[in-house]
């Protein structure tokens, strides 16, 4: 991936309303082929970014790059990036086919080209057959993938996809994700889909970029994110995460020592710069997975006690909260579930531990 | 809310009942008066008859405000359609003062007829326009403007936004646009709106009187002749234009009705 | 997104601004400012003064005619609104298709030719009409009843009859916003039915009434034909006298000061109807 060329960038770009800013000086660069996430809560500036690049919105200060030149000021009907919209925006008057007809339909394109082409895209989305419905007779899903196959159309150097799966229900939610990956490697554009939600980040970028409030706080691969968070934001807003707060202790090769409320910990600093240079006495967080939690074993460095509270069951994992001694400090702690049920039962007081490899200094 | 047959439910019914009866009442009694003999207030029912029928085909005085009146609502309708979907248009698309141009063009629907009619009088005298079927073309378009304006607002408020950035993301030029996204979309409420207003002008009759000059619609001469009392004639004609009337809100309704079945979905 | 400001916007707002201003603000402006010209025999005279305005206050006819405008509107008003309210509460209860083609038959007499109605309804409150005819047939009376004939109360019965349909839609557009799930609500908490509509419904509603009745006052008070056709010569009304300076009486300074005192009027009554029902709806 990473030899792969860039795109699009976008270069110190703001964005306000009016007084209220939403994007502040935001650096971002979007490889060709890649199938970017941009994560965040509502009122991130996710949706914004989407915009700017489509040509929805206009910068108001930094610019926006296409293979080197500056396209800021490009009138959206120019760029040549299509958007899925997240109500789809279906033309209501029109059939299928004319919804995925319109963008060669408006550049004059010959009628006969027009037919061949939106048969091939309605057979990549695998709705071949419903060219001559109108979209109100459609479901949630094939709307969806009408929405998909007029964006495609035009052959877009970048497709942008802004929550598209987000009205849709868990189950058709899961195929749609699986069938966005396989048409993207397909087709082997390039995607850049907005979400708020985790899990359809992992599951489907290539690369995700966290946003909140107005600013990009880390871009990487899922597994960088999830294991490697850079920031307390990103270690809570990506999954399930134990973080407790310290100061910064002594370097040991990749290791470093934080001081907390559960007494001397080690965990990894992951070779970052920035963590193995901060000096002692710097606040910071030492972020443990509940899956990385479990009972101690003999040479622990880390190594607490903690009593087990409202196990619950959760399917693949069973979840217990954990008050720990010294400190009293929440955690939770995730084990693979058992038929028989897992050995542990509530109000038990056990010693527990994880292993530095397991664990990641997050700065405050 | 579910209806049951309780004590009230019933009674309900029953005023609901005797409102209808008493709205259309007024409506059936120059119908009825148009096949039968009236005379002080006994319908001889015995003989129904065409007489006033024919004797309405050969009153050149009324079929000439009839057509009048036509000229005055065909014409009401293509200014106030075209003005108040621009207008609309403007609104929608977040133009300087939108809120100043809403209320401005709902002053005349919102004042009483008498103070347009007479603030446009007036208006025609100090300008030296004279008063003429324009005069009343203009008054019925000023009157029924914020009708067409409302409704079409209405519906392009309920169009999604990203329709329009749907299309020109995908290359539509905004004429583009405006062709073949906003104006299909709206052509229902167009016609609505169109209906509506024909309809309204159709049975003007405050400002009309105020701003008529020597040819008049058929309300005015309605209201003239009233004063004398009616001839038959004159039922009959009222039966065609309640049957006319009708029909014009049957289409209306149909007109309107499936955007809202749309707005469902 | 502010409004721009560039020179295209305001070539835009120039253009849609261009006809409003014409024809609906430039002919009120002129109205007002005729309201302080005079007539001397005859002639229009176009010194500023205030003489129509101290005409209306110090004059003995025009407040009394004024007050017993106001009266009878607003029992017009609160007469539609009581009647209106069954019905539009019956509709509301209906299922499906129902509903609203009964609203619509309730609505279509409104599409009705104006004069025609008022003509229908002389002919059946008139001394030899339908009315009279019906309760001397059915016994009730013995000789012609005067009770509805060019006076008040006629003008009063006709002005309700043209009105209600414009007291239900709104009443019922109320009734029809509030969700079923509220009234299911208030029966498991245990209320019975006439509670949940006191406590409930009714409060509930009340904007639609307000808007119904601040409609219907607000159209009664500006007809100036149907007290003339049903009222017959003793009773006059207000926008009745304004006409009249405008015809017979050729004063239209002094009628265009009327019209001001009857607009103050008709804005005081849409103020307070607004005011009112957005006060409940805020609850």
């Amino acid at each position: 991936m990473s030899e792969s060329r860039e795109l699009l960038a976008l270069r110190s770009v703001s964005k306000s309303y009016g007084q209220v800013p939403v994007l502040h000086g935001v650096d971002l660069s979007i490889r060709d082929g890649e199938f970017l996430a941009v994560l965040g809560p509502s009122g991130s500036g996710k949706t914004t970014v989407l915009r700017l690049i489509g040509g929805l919105e206009s910068v108001s200060s930094g610019a926006i790059y296409l293979d080197g030149r500056d396209i800021s000021a490009v009138p959206i009907n120019r760029r040549p990036f299509n958007t899925v919209f997240q109500d789809y925006a279906l033309f209501p008057h029109m059939s299928v086919a004319a919804n995925v007809g319109y963008g060669l339909s408006v550049r004059g394109r010959p009628k006969a080209e027009i037919g061949k082409k939106v048969a091939e895209a309605l057979d990549l989305v695998q709705l071949g057959a419903f060219a001559n419905r109108q979209p109100a007779q459609l479901s949630g899903g094939q709307r969806q993938r009408v929405a998909l196959a007029r964006a495609l159309i035009c052959e877009p150097r970048l497709v942008l996809l802004d929550e598209p799966l987000a009205a849709l229900d868990l189950m058709l939610r899961r195929q749609m994700q699986e069938f966005l990956k396989s048409i993207q490697r397909e087709i082997r554009t390039t995607f850049l889909f907005v979400t708020h939600d985790q899990e359809e980040a992992i599951a489907l970028g290539d690369r995700i970029c966290v946003m909140e409030g107005g600013y990009i706080r880390q871009i990487g691969t899922p597994h960088t994110l999830y294991y490697r968070p850079n920031c307390p934001f990103v270690a809570r807003f990506f999954g399930d995460n134990n973080l407790v707060p310290g100061t910064l202790g002594a370097v040991d090769g990749d290791l470093r020592a934080i001081d907390t409320a559960l007494g001397r910990l080690v965990c990894s600093t992951g070779g970052d710069t920035a963590l193995m240079q901060a000096p002692e006495g710097t606040a910071a967080f030492a972020a443990f997975r509940p899956e990385a939690l479990r009972p101690a074993v003999e040479d622990d460095v880390n190594r607490f006690s903690g009593t087990l509270s409202e196990i619950s069951f959760h399917g693949a994992a069973t979840i217990a909260h954990v008050a720990t001694t010294p400190g009293d400090v929440r955690l939770r702690l995730r084990l693979a579930s058992q038929v028989e049920g897992i050995a542990l039962g509530e109000g038990e007081t056990l010693a527990l531990g994880f292993s530095p490899a397991q664990s990641h200094l997050v700065l405050a | 809310m579910t209806a049951s047959l309780r004590p009230a439910s019933l009674f309900l019914a029953l005023v609901t009942a005797l409102v209808g009866i008493v709205l259309y009442c007024p409506l059936l009694v120059p119908i009825l008066s148009s096949f039968f003999t009236v005379t002080h207030g006994q319908a001889d029912w015995s003989s129904p008859t065409f007489a006033a029928y024919v004797a309405l085909a050969q009153n050149d005085d009324i079929l000439s405000a009839l057509r009048a009146t036509m000229i005055v609502g065909f014409s009401t309708v293509v200014l106030s359609v075209s003005i108040g979907t621009l207008l609309a248009l403007y609104h929608n698309g977040r133009g300087a003062g939108a809120a100043l141009l809403q209320f401005l063009v709902f002053l005349p629907f919102l004042m009483p007829p008498i103070i347009t009619g007479l603030a446009l009088l007036i208006f025609f005298r100090e300008v030296e326009f004279p008063r003429s079927l324009v005069t009343v073309v203009i008054g019925h378009t000023v009157f029924v403007l914020a009708i067409v304006y409302r409704t079409v607002l209405t519906r392009l408020r309920s169009l999604s936004k990203t329709l329009v950035e749907a299309s020109l993301d995908l290359g539509a030029s905004r004429w583009q646009t405006f062709w073949r996204v906003i104006l299909p979309n709206i052509a229902g409420a167009m016609a609505g709106g169109a209906v509506l207003a024909f309809a309204l002008s159709f049975d003007e009759t405050m400002i009309t009187i105020l701003v008529t000059g020597t040819t008049s619609t058929l309300p005015v001469r309605l209201w003239a002749m009233m004063r004398l009392g009616f001839s038959p004639d004159i039922n009959a004609l009222v039966a065609l234009v309640l049957m006319f009337t009708i029909l014009l809100c049957i289409l209306a309704a149909r007109l309107l009705m499936p955007a809202k079945d749309r707005a469902a979905h | 997104m502010r409004p721009s400001l560039t020179p295209r916007g305001l070539l835009l707002a120039g253009l849609a601004f261009a006809l409003p201003v014409v024809l609906i603000v430039v002919p009120l402006a002129i109205f007002v400012v005729y309201s302080f010209f005079s007539v001397d025999h005859g002639t229009m005279v176009y010194t500023p003064t205030l003489a129509n305005y101290g005409r209306f206050f110090t004059d003995p006819v025009f407040i009394p005619v004024l007050v017993t405008t106001c009266i009878l509107c607003v029992s017009v008003a609160v007469i539609c609104v009581v009647v209106g309210y069954p019905v539009a509460y019956f509709l509301a209860s209906l299922r499906g298709r129902w509903r609203y083609t009964l609203l619509l038959l309730m609505l279509v007499p409104l599409l009705m030719s104006y004069v025609i109605k008022i003509y229908a309804i002389r002919s059946i409150l008139g001394q030899n009409g339908f009315l009279n005819a019906a309760l001397m047939t059915l016994g009730i009376i013995d000789k012609p009843s005067s009770l509805f004939v060019f006076n008040l109360n006629a003008v009063l019965l006709a002005l309700t009859l043209l009105l209600i349909p414009f007291a239900i839609l709104p009443i019922f557009l109320s009734l029809e916003r509030i969700p079923g799930n509220l009234l299911q609500a208030s029966y498991d908490l245990g209320a019975t039915g006439t509670q949940t509509f006191l406590r409930v419904t009714l409060p509930l509603s009340l904007p639609g009434v307000a808007s119904a009745a601040s409609f219907v006052f607000v159209l009664a008070i500006g007809d100036f034909l149907t007290p003339q056709m049903v009222g017959g010569t003793s009773s006059f009304t207000f926008s009745r006298i304004i006409y009249s300076q405008f015809g017979a009486a050729f004063n239209w300074p002094f009628g265009a000061a009327l019209s001001i005192v009857l607009a103050i009027v008709v804005i005081l009554a849409i103020l307070v109807g607004e005011r009112f029902g957005q006060q409940e709806a805020a609850r």
